[in-house]
């Protein structure tokens, strides 16, 4: 399978390591990437000029010359709200008189699916040993709806989870917001939040948290510190990316899942994985 | 001054259909942060009090999470209208610290056709001195991990882009 990857800006920065893994976990499955060329931003959850958000998405859309694939679920749920709305011939036409080369259709797709499409229960290596792992979907992979799975209750992480070997533990914030797009005006609204969903998949027993989001992750992962901190307790939960956690499962190492760039660091858990593989 | 359909027609015209069921609200995830929650910010719109609705924090706190838009029954997307609020703010050149990082962060989008976080959040802070505690706090935990990239490069398209946001800037 050869697919049009759209890394999103973040894959450079605080994202590297859903890049990094993204890349890893797809060459092991045998999904071939070719990053799209030249392609730029979605506009995020920052742009609302609607019209001009479509706009953004229709030229990295153009652009793809096969199926696209995302790992990011703004840029994920941006493509999908674009391509629906470009449906209406009047604004197809509208958006591709501005374009270089035009855009007909695109097949938007999210690395979890692409995962759970090329992935069974005989190419996990390292079946994560019943380690508990706390599912977190955040907003913006299932919505709009009508994309990978239902917008109000999705379970893909958890045959995710349990496809690996591990335990998807049931918690009440699973797709409660992080608050990624307010921490700059908002911080301490942002912060309550993340400590929310911290906090419900630490007291459900979870040894660890995925996610399919980089903001999210930035919420969960590199905030956790400064959340401790301010809330007077001690989380200590590391925060896999599903690439990151999928890797761990195909046998991939340390570096091809960047799991040193993870702030709360997973490397313990992974330890105890593989050593249970080894006896 | 933006009335009310000026509103409907970035936000659709289905927010006409409103009910005023509340789902919008009880479904936001920062509605305890709002001074008015979203369901009041539609029927202040289809009572022609965009003024009010324009200066109402609110429309700064929605994270665009979308699940007011799953869940609306009357097929109303409540972003849609947050959104449209926005721009009309925007474009009626009404500035506070809340609408600046929109500003700043599609300001960049316009310039290089990516968002480079490092200068997105040094600008921001320059902006909303407030802010430079957390943009620090985030920074020192990003840059020993080689998480923060200071490379500020423009995309080839450049001038592609610039057709697009000026074709489209009047949505």
């Amino acid at each position: 399978m050869k697919l049009s990857y759209y890394p999103g800006c973040v894959a450079k920065s605080t994202g590297i390591e859903y890049d990094i893994s993204t890349r890893s976990v797809c060459k092991a499955l045998g999904v071939e990437l070719e990053e799209i060329i030249d392609w730029n931003c979605c506009g995020a959850t920052h742009c609302s000029n609607e019209t001009l958000a479509v706009g953004l998405s229709a030229r990295v859309m153009a652009r793809a010359e096969n199926p696209i694939m995302t790992s990011c679920s703004i840029c994920y749920s941006n493509l999908r709200i674009a391509a629906l709305r470009l449906e209406d011939k009047h604004l197809r036409d509208r958006v591709n008189s501005l374009l270089d080369s035009p855009y007909s259709s695109a097949d938007v797709r999210h690395v979890l699916e692409v995962i759970m499409e090329s992935m069974d229960e005989d190419s996990v290596a390292v079946p994560l040993n019943g380690m508990k792992i706390a599912p977190y979907y955040g907003c913006l992979l299932t919505r709009p709806p009508g994309g990978l799975d239902s917008p109000e209750n999705p379970q893909i992480l958890e045959r995710f989870i349990t496809l690996l070997g591990g335990e998807s533990v049931v918690h009440p914030c699973r797709m409660l917001c992080c608050g990624g797009p307010i921490f700059m005006s908002q911080e301490e609204a942002s912060s309550r939040s993340a400590f929310q969903i911290l906090r419900a998949a630490k007291s459900a027993g979870a040894e660890a948290v995925v996610t399919a989001c980089p903001l999210c992750h930035l919420m969960l992962d590199a905030m956790q510190r400064s959340i401790e901190s301010r809330y007077k307790e001690e989380i200590g939960l590391p925060v896999l990316y599903v690439t990151q956690l999928a890797g761990i499962a195909l046998g991939l190492g340390l570096e091809e899942l960047a799991l040193d760039k993870n702030s709360v660091s997973p490397l313990a858990l992974v330890e105890g994985i593989n050593a249970s593989v080894n006896i | 001054m933006s009335n009310r359909s000026d509103v409907l027609k970035l936000a659709g015209d289905e927010l006409r259909c409103c009910i005023q069921c509340g789902s919008c609200s009880a479904s936001c995830s920062t509605a305890d942060l709002m001074d008015k929650s979203i369901r009041e910010l539609v029927r202040l719109v289809l009572n022609d009090r965009c003024e009010e609705a324009l200066d109402s924090r609110s429309i700064w706190l929605c994270t665009s999470c979308l699940l007011c838009t799953v869940r609306c029954p009357r097929g109303i997307r409540p972003k849609s209208l947050v959104a449209a609020l926005r721009h009309i703010h925007e474009a009626e050149g009404r500035r506070n610290a809340d609408s600046s990082l929109e500003d700043l962060f599609m300001g960049q989008v316009k310039d290089t056709g990516r968002v480079s976080e490092f200068y997105l959040s040094a600008l921001y802070a320059l902006h909303n001195p407030k802010a430079t505690v957390q943009i620090m706090t985030m920074g020192l935990e990003l840059i020993p991990k080689g998480k923060i990239d200071g490379e500020k490069s423009r995309i080839l398209g450049i001038e592609e882009l610039s057709r697009i946001f000026e074709g489209l800037e009047e949505s």
